[in-house]
Parts: structure tokens; C-alpha cells; sequence
């Protein structure tokens, strides 16, 4: 057995300290000898405790953990939670964050726990505020889970729309002012080189031989088409340029649209917020069916039947997760969803109002002693034996109402099944060895005393009971004694019950039990 | 055997661990996604018959009987309060406390038997608080699992130790002397919904998952588990130890099964149910009549039968 690095049994105020006192060695040596002494007369409580030494290399998985960049931005609550369900200890994951440079302080409000006199929750969960604030609590501006991050989402669109319309129409306006100043201008100064190479060449034409004429009607033909297609160009241009406006602005439009849909959908989700605690419900309720991504915190699945509305906050029901398949749910149970889902509230709901009447009443003396149970120790049981006929006549006034007073049947419940134990008596004669008690079961008594086994449909178990198997799995061998201890106890439980119930040897049914069987209820929770 | 039909959805079922024949039931509207609830105290007889109806304004998600006094019931109701009930007054005079303090629903209750004052609330805000009986406030608060917290149980032998099963798939080991939980048994990959202390062996503690097993788990070596118990179709809603054999545990399921298990026992398996017809939500094992059984389930019926016999027989 790991040797136990925590407190002695006895020294319980120097519990609180175990996570520091876990690291310093030299406490650890001098709680050696008083170790092994502790192991063999452990108290009850320290069997419920970690008793493990820190093991370094699962601190260090953890440390290299808690140092990449990613694990860094996300909050200290999921890395704990990460690190508790790989299986370090408490001890082990302090330990790694007290190695790891954590800026954020709240490593040690994690830990802690606010004893409330006064019920203040409010002061712990401040602590708590930061890492789950986001998504799990419900914060009374953002809305929860997917439409948080949406709406952030949406406030980013929105500057962008903004930034983009502004830049649009600058472009366009810087366009447009372009085309007038630039292209028209260059337009005109083409067509009047044109015109000025046309008058140029007309002095010149009448200075040369009229053989030329044909020519230079030809190169003017040819200027006069040019020019023509540069203006026809031009005008091209233009309407190119104006196409481009048009399609920027119907690109705005288009934006446009898509912000006042995104404003819808923030307004159903607003809505959706009003029935938030449901939502939530719905939420964890499908959460008992499905994995929960760790990353994605409280982000349910959507089903792939149902509606597949991104910025629902909740599933429809339980889709199927990675692994574990999800049980399908009853129609009406989706008819209910999807009623809550449109913001629809099911009509057969009253308004109840469930307050204590007088909550300061005190309360009604009870009638009642209360029961020994049943695997509580012998003694009681006998104490049992004489306080359960004091309460026969009070419990007969229960069967009053089912009209057994004075009846010596026993009531339904109790009545073994009669059906079965003909089966076990045929089995008993087959496999030969007696099986279960013999039918004339003390009838008049209420079966809680002595427990006998029921009457078990299979033989084969019952026969497995009195030999059960040797735990192949666990290897330790102390484990192995704890087990042989177990079935022996089993064996000597059967045997008892097989007698008819006879606890007259206090030391055997004590025996049973571990030696420490501490009553107490001396102590009281007030008194600390 | 007779069966009760509730008007809501059952969420759970318990015997009184005073009267043979009694027992209560909570029950929520609408599935319990929205909607009111009620607490039923039925009376076993030739037919199962009502004692005694409490309404709630939320669905009741769990209830658990006093182990003191013998009329009281605290009830977990899905609007995070948690409600007392003495069925031995008129429903006019109930319920005679309520105690909200939950930041969301309280889906758990258990009452310690041993000390026999003080009770438990397991809650979706993650925490699990301590309360009596006659104090207004809670005596403590538990805040360490990093999700809801879907149930906690008290050792039977040992007055200050408790577990709690959450949806941040560990269980958590308390004791109330302690600031913080003094073990975490990450025990399964996916969410715990229900754990229970063996009243035989008070080490050994068993924990019921969506991942559809069961598994047992001694808490002097909780690295590896004792005994994997497959057999539900889906996730196992809750597991309870037997009061009469040690090895001997009752689980129901969202495969509307009940299912009797024996972990010491090379083929666990040995008794399957399968009389619900929506999810079995709840199920009981007497503490005071040995083998029997009651269950309810999200087809708003109440079935309690002898281990061995049929419950939908009549």
C-alpha cells in the first residue's frame, strides 16, 4: 500500500495544511513511523484521503501543460478540471501551478470554500466569477453560450460594416472624382488632338498635289475613327466605373441585409433569454446524454434531426455524442422543446404557490424512534428486535387502511414470491446442496429482521455467491487478503442467514465488520 | 403487483425508511423542462393508494425521507430550492420550510442516516451544500467540481464522509471537517450521474455514468476499479447499493431498464426489468423489507415488486 504522506489519523487540525504540508520532506520523515503504525489502525478518515506521494512526472506532464500558450488564455477552472479527470491529485495539480509562472491569482480562490454562516454564496462564486462568468453563470447583460459569442461576434460585424460602408464610399465618391477629373479631361484633350491634327492637315493638304487628297481623306478618316473609338472607349470606361459604383453599393445593400438579419436573430435570442432558465435545463438535461466538449464549455450539440439554428442555445434532445450513444426521447418530450424553443410556454403549467405558509412554525414531534439498519452492528440489531415490537402496534395502524388488522398474512410486499422458491426447492434436490433457507420463513416477523437472501431466479449466481470469483485484477497482495476477507465475510453472512437468522454469537456478525466501527454521534457539524 | 400512475413524470422514488409500506415520489411536469411538480406519499396495499400530494411551482427532481423524524421529506426542487414536507400535516400546512440559497436547480438530496440531522443538496451550480433540519442557512458549501453536480451520498457508516457525482465526470470524496474534497476519483469519461456507498464495505462506493456502465471503485486503491459493470443500452440514471447484501446493487436507466447486479459475482447481471416504457429515472431498494424494490420512470408510473417477481404482474 502507498505509504499514506498525510496527516496522522489523530491530528485532524493539521489537515487544512496538507496540500503545503505535502512538498516539504521532512515532515514526510517524521510521519514515517507513525505511518505504518497509522496504516494498521487507520481511522476512518484517512482511508478517504489521498494518500499518495506527489508523483513528479505527472507534475510535470502537467507543468508543460499549464505552459503551452493555449492552456495559458483559457481559465483556471478548466485547467484544473483537465488535470482532475487525467488523475492528479489535488497536491499534484498545486504543485504544477505553483511551478508554472501563473499570473492570474486564481489559483487560490479556486480552492477554497466559503463556510457560510450567513449564506453568503455571493463572496465564493466571486472567485469564480472570472473563468465561468462568461458562459456558465447567467449574467444579467450577455446572453448565454453560443449567442455570447455571437453577439460578440456580431458587434465585431458591425464595426466592420461600418468601417466597410465608409470605405466604399469613400472609394466610390473617390471614383467618381477620379472620372471627372482625370479621364473626362484626358477625353476632351484627345478629341481636340484630333480635331487640331484634322486643321493641321487641312493647310497641308491644299499645299500638296491633289493626288494626295485620297490620302489625307483617308489618315482623316482614319484620325475621325480613332477618336471616335477613343470616346467610345472612354464612355466605356464610364460606365464601367459606374457599374462598379452599382455593384459597390449593391454590395452595401447586401451588407446591409445581413446586419439587419444578424439584428433578428439577437432579438430572438433576447427573447430566448426570457425563458433562460429553461434553456439552461434543457441544456444540462441533454448534457446528462451527451459529451460536453471541454473547449467549448457549456455549448450543447445540435441534433441533427432537428432544427439546426446556430445560435440555439440548447439541443433539441440528446443527439448522439462521440462515443456513447444518446437514448432517443419520448415525441411529446420533443414536441416540448420545440414549443420552448419558439418561446412558447405548454399550456398545463399553474401558477402555484409552493411558500412555507409559516416558516416559523417548529417542527411536529416525531411518532417514531428511528430504525436500526440493517448492517448496522449486532447490537443494535438486537436493541432492534425489542423496539420493533413496541412499534407493531403502530405500524398496525398503517395496515389499518389495507385491512390486515388482525389478518396474520403477510402483506404482498413482503411475501417472498411463492412462485420462485417451488423453482429453488426443485433446484435444491438437482444441485444438491441446499440452496436457499427452507420455506417456513418467520412469517409473522417483517423480513428486515434477520436479512436472509432473497430467492434468486438463477441458481448458478446463487451457488457463484458462496464461491465467488478471486478478483484476478487486483494484484496487490494485501488487496488479495481484502478479498479473501470479503468472501469469507460473505460465506459467514450466508451461513448465518441459513440458520434461520440465529445472532445470538455477538462475536461472529461483529467479527464481520472492521474493528473500528465508530458511532458518532457525539460530534456535531455546529460544534466546530 | 399494484401500480401507481402518477399525473407528471417521475424523477425518483424512495422508501420510508419508518414505515414498511410507505413511500414518496417526486414528480415534475412536462418532462421537468418546464412546468410544476408534485410530491406523492403512497400507501402499499392491496392497491398502491394515496396518502398524501404536496404541488410545487417547479418540477421536484429529487426527494429523500428523514431519518429522524418520521413524517418529514426534503424535497429538490428544479427552481434551486429545496423544500420540507411533513406528510403527517395537511397539505394546507406544507411545506413547513424552504430553503433557497442554489443558484440553479437542485437535482439531489440524501439525508445522513448515521448522525440522522443533516441532510445534503446537489445542485446544477455545482456545488453541494449541508443543511439541518432547523437552520434556516446552509451549514456548508462545497464548491470544487468545475460542473453540475447530479448527486451526493453519505457513507453509511461514517458521519462526516460524503460523495458527489458531477457532470465534470469526476466523484469527489468530502469530509465535512475538511475545507475541500479530500479525494477525486476521476472515474469515468463522461458525465456521473448517479454514486453510492456500499452499506457493507464502507470503501467501496459505485458510480453510474452516461457512458452507460457502472463501475465499483474501492477507495484505498481508486486508480483502477474494482468491477466494470456493462449491460445498459444507454446512460444509467442511478445506482443504489443494496441494505441486505453487501455486493448486491439496483440501477435503472435510459434504456427503461432496471437491472439487479451482484459485483462480486463473475456475471454480474442477475436481474433485469424492463416494465417502464420512457426512461426509468428513479428506483429504491427497502431498507426495512428486504428485496423490495420500486421504481418510476418518465412514463408516470410507480412500480414496487419483490426481487425475483414480475412487476407488471397483477
Amino acid at each position: 500500500m502507498a505509504t499514506p504522506s498525510d496527516a496522522p489519523p489523530s491530528s485532524t487540525d493539521e489537515k487544512p495544511q496538507n496540500p503545503v504540508s505535502q512538498v516539504t520532506q521532512p515532515t514526510n520523515d517524521d510521519r514515517q513511523d507513525t505511518k505504518v503504525e497509522g496504516v494498521k489502525e487507520s481511522s476512518p478518515t484517512s482511508v478517504f484521503v489521498n494518500s499518495e506521494p506527489i508523483r513528479e512526472e505527472q507534475v510535470q506532464n502537467a507543468v508543460k501543460f499549464l505552459s503551452h500558450p493555449k492552456v495559458r488564455g483559457s481559465p483556471v477552472m478548466y485547467r484544473r478540471s483537465f488535470l482532475e479527470r487525467k488523475g492528479l491529485t489535488k497536491e499534484e495539480i498545486d504543485e504544477a501551478f505553483r511551478r508554472v509562472p501563473d499570473p492570474t491569482p486564481a489559483v487560490a480562490t479556486t480552492q477554497s470554500v466559503v463556510t457560510n454562516q450567513d449564506g453568503q454564496i455571493k463572496s465564493s462564486s466571486n472567485g469564480q466569477q472570472q473563468p465561468p462568468a462568461q458562459v456558465l453563470q447567467p449574467t444579467p447583460v450577455g446572453p448565454v453560450g453560443s449567442s455570447s459569442k455571437m453577439g460578440i461576434l456580431s458587434r465585431f460585424h458591425w464595426y466592420r460594416a461600418v468601417f466597410a460602408v465608409g470605405l466604399l464610399a469613400v472609394s466610390g465618391a473617390g471614383t467618381a472624382v477620379l472620372i471627372k477629373n482625370a479621364i473626362v479631361p484626358r477625353l476632351k484633350s484627345w478629341i481636340r488632338k484630333v480635331a487640331s491634327e484634322e486643321d493641321e492637315e487641312g493647310p497641308m493638304k491644299e499645299n500638296n498635289a491633289k493626288p494626295n487628297v485620297a490620302e489625307e481623306a483617308a489618315a482623316a478618316a482614319k484620325a475621325a475613327a480613332a477618336a471616335a473609338a477613343d470616346v467610345a472607349r472612354a464612355s466605356q470606361e464610364i460606365l464601367i466605373t459606374k457599374s462598379e459604383e452599382k455593384r459597390y453599393f449593391e454590395e452595401l445593400i447586401n451588407l446591409l441585409n445581413v446586419q439587419t438579419n444578424e439584428m433578428k436573430s439577437m432579438s430572438n435570442a433576447v427573447q430566448k433569454l426570457e425563458g433562460q432558465s429553461i434553456n439552461g435545463r434543457i441544456t444540462v438535461e441533454e448534457q446528462a446524454n451527451q459529451r460536453v466538449s471541454r473547449t467549448s464549455s457549456r455549448q450543447p450539440y445540435t441534433n441533427g434531426k432537428a432544427d439546426a439554428d446556430s445560435s440555439s442555445v440548447r439541443s433539441l434532445s440528446p443527439p448522439a455524442p462521440v462515443e456513447p450513444s444518446a437514448a432517443p426521447h419520448p415525441k411529446s418530450y420533443m414536441e416540448i422543446m420545440a414549443m420552448i424553443q419558439r418561446g412558447e410556454k405548454p399550456s398545463n403549467i399553474r401558477e402555484i404557490n409552493d411558500a412555507p405558509p409559516n416558516p416559523n412554525q417548529p417542527v411536529s414531534n416525531p411518532r417514531l424512534a428511528p430504525k436500526p439498519k440493517p448492517w448496522e452492528s449486532n447490537q443494535a440489531q438486537n436493541s432492534s428486535l425489542t423496539t420493533f415490537q413496541s412499534q407493531e402496534s403502530s405500524n398496525g395502524s398503517n395496515y389499518g387502511d389495507n385491512q390486515l388488522n388482525g389478518d396474520d398474512t403477510l402483506p404482498w410486499w413482503q411475501r417472498k414470491n411463492v412462485r420462485i422458491t417451488e423453482i429453488e426447492t426443485a433446484d435444491e434436490q438437482k444441485f444438491g446442496s441446499p440452496n436457499l433457507p427452507s420455506n417456513e420463513r418467520p412469517v409473522q416477523r417483517s423480513s428486515w429482521v434477520p436479512p436472509q437472501p432473497p430467492p434468486v431466479v438463477m441458481p448458478e449466481a446463487a451457488a457463484a455467491i458462496r464461491q465467488p470469483k478471486k478478483s484476478s485484477y487486483l494484484s496487490d497482495d494485501q488487496l488479495l487478503s481484502q478479498s479473501t476477507d470479503v468472501t469469507d465475510e460473505l460465506q459467514r453472512i450466508t451461513k448465518i442467514s441459513e440458520s434461520g437468522g440465529a445472532v445470538d454469537a455477538n462475536g461472529q456478525i461483529s467479527g464481520l465488520q472492521s474493528a473500528e466501527l465508530p458511532q458518532e454521534e457525539n460530534g456535531s457539524y455546529l460544534e466546530t | 403487483m399494484p401500480v401507481f400512475k402518477t399525473p407528471f413524470n417521475g424523477y425518483s422514488v424512495k422508501f420510508s425508511p419508518f414505515y414498511e409500506n410507505q413511500l414518496a415520489v417526486a414528480t415534475a411536469q412536462n418532462f421537468g423542462i418546464l412546468g410544476n411538480g408534485r410530491v406523492h406519499v403512497l400507501q402499499l396495499g392491496p392497491t398502491v393508494t394515496e396518502r398524501a400530494a404536496f404541488d410545487t411551482a417547479d418540477g421536484v427532481y429529487d426527494l429523500c425521507w428523514s431519518e429522524s423524524h418520521d413524517s418529514l421529506i426534503v424535497a429538490a426542487i428544479a427552481d434551486g430550492s429545496l423544500k420540507i414536507y411533513d406528510s403527517s400535516l395537511p397539505p394546507a400546512a406544507n411545506p413547513i420550510r424552504s430553503l433557497h440559497e442554489h443558484a440553479r436547480e437542485c437535482h439531489g438530496v440524501d439525508f445522513n442516516s448515521v448522525r440522522k440531522d443533516s441532510f445534503l443538496s446537489a445542485s446544477w451550480d455545482d456545488t453541494v451544500k449541508l443543511w439541518t433540519v432547523d437552520r434556516p442557512a446552509s451549514v456548508r458549501t462545497f464548491k470544487e467540481h468545475a460542473y453540475c453536480v447530479y448527486s451526493a451520498a453519505w457513507n453509511p457508516r461514517h458521519a462526516d464522509v460524503f460523495a458527489s457525482a458531477s457532470g465534470d465526470c469526476t466523484t469527489r470524496i468530502w469530509d465535512v471537517r475538511e475545507p475541500g474534497s479530500t479525494m477525486i476519483l476521476p472515474a469515468h469519461e463522461f458525465e456521473i450521474l448517479s454514486c453510492d456507498w456500499n452499506k457493507y464495505d464502507d470503501c467501496i462506493i459505485a458510480t453510474a455514468s452516461v457512458d452507460k456502465s457502472i463501475k465499483v471503485w474501492d477507495v484505498r486503491n481508486y486508480r483502477i476499479p474494482v468491477v466494470v459493470l456493462n449491460g445498459h443500452g444507454y446512460a444509467v440514471r442511478k445506482v443504489k447499493f443494496s441494505p441486505h447484501r453487501g455486493s448486491l446493487m439496483a440501477s435503472c436507466s435510459y434504456d427503461m431498464t432496471v437491472c439487479l447486479w451482484d459485483y462480486m459475482v463473475e456475471d454480474a447481471l442477475i436481474g433485469r426489468y424492463d416494465h417502464h416504457t420512457e426512461f426509468a429515472v428513479g428506483v429504491d431498494m427497502s431498507v426495512l423489507v428486504e428485496g423490495l424494490l420500486a421504481s418510476t420512470g418518465w412514463d408516470e408510473l410507480v412500480y414496487v415488486w419483490q426481487h425475483g417477481t414480475d412487476p407488471r404482474a397483477p
